[in-house]
């Protein structure tokens, strides 16, 4: 499934540049609507939601990604040849898409943990309040839940450390459990 | 030179400009004018003006009031017998609806005020009518840590100045609105922002720099007020030097647990070349002493917060008070009060130029700080030798555990005691009044190379204790003995500044949106009145026709999560 919304995604790619110039974010994400969603709110847990994320951490993942410092695959071979103004302008163009909802039900009491969790981690000092993200820090509030916990995860076992080690320090002392609690409360925050 | 800075500033905007559109459509860069005219009561902000404002009842001219940054207004008319009567003479809501932390300057009965994002708003100080708003154009690039927050404006002759999230100084007309000239103090893709209020003395602004969570090089720099050109420029971190004298005790005598041996053996083998991104942020207004022609600020904690390893020795100046020559910057002396902090305890809440006794009991011109730690800092003004510390205002424990990966628990936590909240002094009674928070936390370390300057780097993090209780403390401390005065304890953590006046009242806000006044000798709380959303901002006094006036915001605060706002409350007596 990923393997042919890869190859799918760079037929997409290679066809924008033909349309670059009318709107330039909007169409360099052309390449990217597969995936993400054709406004930016991804219908799949699989591929994060990018409509209202900051444009500074999307610009800043695309840099990660192309050299190298986060690790994917498909997103990886996607950044390789986009430049720092591609890059920019994707970012640009995502954080001014309006956030939907994923229509994620979360459970009750699951929300109410990870709440607890999240003020004594004090998260919104960075995140801020509604998890709303400011430039480099993500918005994660309404993210699919499937998706906040495999990142979660991933800086707690160290998998994901493009964080300048914020993440990962934070993680570090979280239990599994408080992991799927803060993704439950996190998802349902809009 | 010139030439290119020029291009670069048209390059950010036209960028700027692109998006700003996209998104908005709002005019940037340019104030919109309400069609009301300036009152004609605006006057040129003198330099004479300036120097006055000690014994200035009509205008609040400097963020902390006077260039000694005494925030002790001399008006009396309201005072302990009446402010129980106090009333909102009129709210100014802004286009901003977050926090606000801007001290706002009074001119004559106009008053300048900012917003979060770097709105600036000039209104009638008596009717809270608006006469213009300008509204800064953001480079695509910002990069802070703590809250999209602005202090606030300085005002010299007709001009006023200030620094953005994006690292520009700007220069505004008072009567219009309209900007003079932009000049960028540091680049923004490298961690540096401005939040906080220059101050202007003899033509030149003085600002520093934020940036101790993004690994920048900490500076104070002083620019020409007519041009913006810069003047000089005192970096809070020597080249040569900055592992100094290898302290093993803080300012108080407990020794900080630091294995020296080892920071050594670092140093030797890796080197002093991290003095470049070795933190030490300057973001509280400067003190000036007019007499000796000294600058006094406090320097903000090492980059990385929590990791030490990584820069061994005392990374000086961090966490010290400094003194610089005002007309060339050069460095005159300095106090450490923490070598090499691991835990964010950094200098902040700006000091302030008084007279206390000195060592020999004789009444001597000193400055004092009120510390992260609690602590109230009392410094001989010529050597800024410790002449005594006041007893910790709010509980300590576990000084100096160091952080751990899993974390270490340690009294105070990391936004104090006394955060960037100004401290007032009242000369007369020799109290220092300083707003405090309780929050418990633990500390954690994570080892983490210098990301690059885009991102945050702490080298860990903080968190708090699960189930304990965080509270706020206003402690009044004479500064002639160290000793706590009073105390009023509140139900939430304090950050915002304090307000001492002649008539015998102390104002300080509260998150939960209470604006308090409360009796300068006893701290007997006489007055309360409910905003609506978090008071995190300095309150000012003023007085216009004969009659005083208290401003203060309500903005709520983005650290601490404080219900926010968008207005400035204005009262009087009826
Ligand atoms: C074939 C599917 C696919 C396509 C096409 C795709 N992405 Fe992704 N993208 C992913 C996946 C999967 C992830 C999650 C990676 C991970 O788990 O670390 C991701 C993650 C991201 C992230 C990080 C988001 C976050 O919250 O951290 C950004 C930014 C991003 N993609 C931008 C883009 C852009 C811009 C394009 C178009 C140029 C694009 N992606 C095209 C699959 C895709
Ligand atoms: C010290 C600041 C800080 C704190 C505290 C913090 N975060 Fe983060 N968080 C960040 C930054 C910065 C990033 C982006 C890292 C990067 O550049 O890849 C991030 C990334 C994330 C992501 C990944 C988002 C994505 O789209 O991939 C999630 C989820 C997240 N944080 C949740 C949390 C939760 C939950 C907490 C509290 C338990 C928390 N954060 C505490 C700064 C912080």
């Amino acid at each position: 499934m990923l393997k042919f919304a890869l190859s799918a995604a760079l037929c997409i790619v290679a066809a924008s540049n033909a349309f670059a110039g009318a709107e330039e974010g909007k169409a360099k994400a052309t390449a990217c609507v597969a995936c993400h969603g054709p406004d930016g709110n991804s219908p799949s847990a699989d591929f994060p939601s990018l409509a209202g994320q900051t444009s500074r951490y999307i610009y800043l993942q695309l840099k990660d990604f192309k050299e190298g410092r986060r690790k994917n695959e498909i997103m990886s071979a996607l950044t390789t040849n986009l430049s720092k103004q591609d890059m920019r302008d994707l970012g640009d163009w995502f954080a001014a898409q309006k956030q939907k909802s994923t229509g994620f039900k979360a459970d009750g009491a699951k929300v109410a943990r990870g709440q607890k969790v999240a003020a004594d981690a004090l998260c919104t000092m960075c995140h801020l309040g509604g998890f709303s993200g400011q430039n480099e820090v993500p918005r994660v509030g309404g993210q699919h839940q499937a998706y906040i916990y495999r990142q979660l995860m991933a800086f707690k076992n160290k998998e994901r450390t493009n964080d300048a080690g914020n993440m990962q320090s934070v993680m570090r002392s979280i239990t599994e459990e408080d992991v799927e609690a803060l993704s439950h409360y996190i998802a349902n925050v809009n | 030179m010139k030439f290119q800075k020029m291009t670069r500033i048209a390059a950010a905007l036209t960028f700027a400009g692109f998006v700003g559109n996209a998104l908005a459509g709002e005019i940037e860069n340019q104030s919109t004018s309400s069609g009301k005219p300036m009152s004609k009561s605006l006057v040129s902000v003198t330099q004479q003006l300036l120097n006055a404002s000690t014994n200035d009842k009509n205008h609040w001219l400097h963020p902390n009031g006077n260039y000694a940054q005494t925030r002790h207004a001399p008006a009396t008319q309201i005072n302990a017998g009446n402010v129980g009567k106090l009333k909102p003479a009129f709210v100014f809501q802004t286009a901003v609806m977050e926090s606000m932390e801007t001290a706002p300057l009074v001119v004559n009965g106009v008053m300048f005020l900012t917003t979060s994002y770097n709105h600036v708003y000039a209104i009638d100080a008596v009717t809270g009518e608006e006469f213009w708003h300008y509204k800064h154009k953001m480079g695509p690039v910002s990069t802070y840590c703590c809250g999209p927050n602005n202090k606030g404006v300085a005002a010299y002759g007709d001009l006023l100045f200030m620094g953005t999230l994006d690292a520009k100084l700007v220069a505004l007309d008072a009567k219009t609105g309209k900007m003079v000239w932009e000049t960028e103090i540091a680049d923004p893709e490298k961690g540096y922002s401005e939040t906080m209020a220059p101050t202007v003395i003899d033509g030149k602004v003085l600002i520093g720099t934020n940036g101790g969570e993004y690994g920048i090089r900490g500076f104070v720099k002083a620019f020409d007020a007519k041009t913006g050109n810069l003047l000089w420029t005192f970096n809070t971190i020597p080249e040569k030097g900055h592992e100094g004298v290898w302290a093993e005790k803080d300012a108080t005598g407990r020794n900080m647990l630091r294995n020296i041996a080892k920071e050594k053996e670092l140093l030797a083998k890796n080197g002093s070349d991290f003095y470049q991104t070795l933190g030490g942020g300057v973001w509280m207004t400067p003190a000036v002493d007019t007499d000796t022609r000294t600058v006094y600020f406090v320097v903000g904690n090492p980059s990385p917060d929590l990791y030490g390893d990584i820069r061994p020795g005392d990374n000086l100046y961090t966490d010290s008070i400094v003194a610089v020559d005002l007309d060339t910057g050069a460095y005159k002396s300095h106090f450490q009060y923490i070598a090499h902090d691991v835990w964010d305890l950094d200098a902040v809440s700006p000091p302030i130029i008084t007279t206390a006794k000195g060592k020999d009991g004789k009444d001597t011109k000193v400055v004092i700080h009120g510390g992260k730690t609690g602590h109230v800092y009392v410094h001989d003004a010529k050597t800024l030798e410790l002449i005594r510390f006041s007893e910790a205002m709010i509980p300590q424990e576990n000084m100096w555990v160091l952080p751990t990966p899993e974390g270490a628990r340690m009294l105070p936590g990391a936004n104090g005691g006394v955060e960037w909240n100004p401290l007032a002094v009242n000369s007369k009674l020799r109290l220092a009044y300083a707003a405090n928070l309780h929050q418990p936390m633990t500390y954690h370390v994570e080892e983490t190379p210098y990301p690059g300057g885009d991102k945050l780097w702490l080298g860990g993090a903080f968190k708090v204790v699960p189930g304990e209780k965080q509270w706020g403390r206003l402690a009044a401390v004479n500064i002639d003995t160290g000793k706590i005065a009073w105390k009023a304890d509140t139900d939430q953590p304090l950050m915002g500044g304090v307000l001492s006046t002649a008539g015998g009242v102390v104002f300080t806000g509260e998150g939960n949106g209470m604006f308090n006044a409360y009796d300068a000798k006893n701290g007997k709380k006489l007055w309360t009145f409910n905003c609506g959303a978090g008071v995190n901002a300095p309150p000012v006094s003023y007085t216009v026709g004969g009659k005083q006036y208290i401003a203060v915001a309500a903005g709520g605060n983005t650290q601490l999560d404080f219900k926010r706002g968008n207005s400035v409350f204005v009262f009087a007596l009826p």
